[in-house]
């Protein structure tokens, strides 16, 4: 049995919904004792564990939690009661715009998105023509993103996260927004990560070509809970007909 | 000793995500302005003509002799610094939601960049002051190292603030609000744009509660070579560090619930 990189025992995660951030909701509830916020729990007792150089794909209708199984490995925030092991480094797919800056150059926020992604500047040097020839922006890594289109930021972001020195990738459902070609390119790329199995990469979609292209194993989160833990083909089959898709 | 090494973490572990935040600050703000950084400059200096002329051709502060703009100057460029820190510093953390959402560092990182790039503003500013000083034939007093440690305290004091503010906002946007107008008003209890020496005996005890006192005067005591009033720069010391050590305390017992509520 190899020994796991991610591990959740008894994970649960309650969230406070805070309706509205000003002292108008405040000091009226702070007057009247009555709680500010609302309690949500997303899931409760969730336990599973990911052995390095797997690859997982989590699936799970919106408001499932997937996310919040991100964010728990990506470790910004923290289970409610529970435990999560997370041996190696993460390095997320950061959404588009965090952690950029329009004004800045691509060529520049590959420095800036990199440092985020936890690199020093040598390291980045190492990687640094991989990225710009991966993205594909040739002469436009010189110009502020501003210019750049949805698709060729998207490009320049999954490149550097793809690019990381980070054993652990987070892959939250953004292939959609580049083209079909570059979407296929990143998929191939992560393929070639399984080969080596030096990646472990977790993957958020709903699309079942994707999981099934690239995943070995796939969960499926239902009303807080694992329903199941199988093949794509056998998660997505329950998935749709529970879901009446 | 583990708060000492959290206390160090931005600066030896994450120091190139530190760097890399502060430049992000300092070259995007000013990249599609005409003049660009000049307004490092041009702020000071427009700011200085309006309190000029209020201050030194409308009242007549005494000012032991030493022209009002340069006198003005000793105190008000540390000052914006302490203005411009706060304010940006306590909006930094919600302006960089969805980084709080996604990747894990030292939450601290992001209010330090913004607060360091405000120091490298303050030191292209000095450039005006060293142009005063020559203008009006004003030499330094000896003493004028001294501006460095209480320069320094003024950091801890102005960092402890944003660290304090900046946590708070993200839960209640109000605080933002609160912070330009506290800042505004602090300003006014501060001896910046007057001397100390107008405040009314019977209030000065009072006034000289606020940590800002101390370290104001104390530049101008070391640049201009007056005697330093020990006592209030001692206060003003302890002010500091305190406020320094609560607001990182603080700040870190908070910091793991940012991500859920930003």
């Amino acid at each position: 049995m190899p020994m796991p990189v991610i591990k959740f025992t008894n994970v649960s995660k309650d969230f406070y919904l805070q309706e509205d951030k000003t002292f108008k909701e405040l000091i009226p509830s702070l007057i009247l004792g009555k709680a500010w916020a609302k309690k949500l729990r997303v899931f409760s007792d969730l336990n599973f564990a990911i052995t390095k150089g797997e690859t997982v794909a989590i699936v799970g209708k919106n408001g499932a939690g997937k996310s919040t199984i991100m964010k728990l490995i990506a470790g910004v925030t923290y289970p409610t009661k529970g435990k999560i092991l997370v041996k190696e480094k993460v390095a997320p797919l950061i959404e588009l715009g965090a952690g950029f800056h329009h004004e800045l150059t691509g060529y520049e926020n590959i420095f800036l998105n990199a440092a985020i992604l936890g690199m020093h500047k040598k390291e980045i040097e190492l990687i640094l023509e991989d990225i710009i020839e991966f993205s594909e922006l040739g002469d436009f890594i010189n110009i502020p993103i501003k210019r750049y289109s949805t698709g060729m930021m998207m490009r320049l972001a999954f490149s550097i996260a793809i690019h990381s020195i980070a054993p652990i990738l987070l892959i939250d459902e953004v292939l959609a927004v580049g083209d079909a070609a570059f979407a296929k390119k990143c998929l191939q790329r992560m393929q070639e990560f399984k080969k080596d199995k030096k990646k472990t990469i977790i993957f958020v979609s709903h699309s079942q070509k994707d999981v099934e292209f690239l995943c070995e194993r796939a969960i499926l989160l239902q009303e807080g809970k694992i329903t199941i833990d199988s093949t794509p083909k056998k998660v997505f089959a329950k998935y749709q007909q529970d879901e009446n898709i | 000793m583990k708060y000492l090494k959290d206390l160090l973490r931005p600066f030896s572990q994450h120091k190139y995500l530190l760097y890399q935040l502060t430049q992000r600050e300092i070259k995007a703000r000013y990249k599609q302005s005409i003049v660009g950084y000049a307004w490092v400059l041009l702020n000071p200096l427009a700011q200085m003509a309006i309190y000029v002329f209020v201050f030194s051709v409308i009242f007549r502060f005494p000012t032991n002799n030493i022209p009002y703009p340069v006198y003005l100057f000793a105190a008000l460029l540390p000052w914006t610094t302490l203005q411009v820190s706060i304010n940006t510093a306590t909006q930094s953390l919600v302006d960089n939601a969805s980084l709080l959402k996604k990747v894990a560092f030292p939450r601290e990182i992001i209010p330090y960049s913004v607060i360091l790039a405000k120091l490298v503003d303050f030191c292209f500013s000095l450039i005006v002051f060293a142009f005063l000083l020559l203008f009006f034939r004003v030499s330094l007093a000896s003493t004028a190292i001294l501006f460095l440690p209480l320069f320094i305290l003024q950091i801890l004091l102005s960092t402890g603030i944003s660290l304090l503010l900046t946590a708070f906002n993200l839960f209640f946007r109000d605080i933002q609000y609160l912070a330009n107008l506290l800042l505004m008003m602090w300003m006014y209890l501060t001896p910046v744009v007057y001397p100390m020496s107008l405040v009314p005996a019977k209030y000065v005890n009072f006034y000289k509660l606020n940590p800002m006192v101390g370290i104001v005067e104390g530049y101008r005591s070391a640049l201009f070579g007056n005697p330093f009033e020990w006592s209030i720069i001692a206060w003003s010391t302890f002010c500091s560090i305190f406020i320094f050590l609560l607001g990182f305390l603080v700040f870190k017992k908070l910091e793991k619930y940012f991500a859920d509520i930003v």
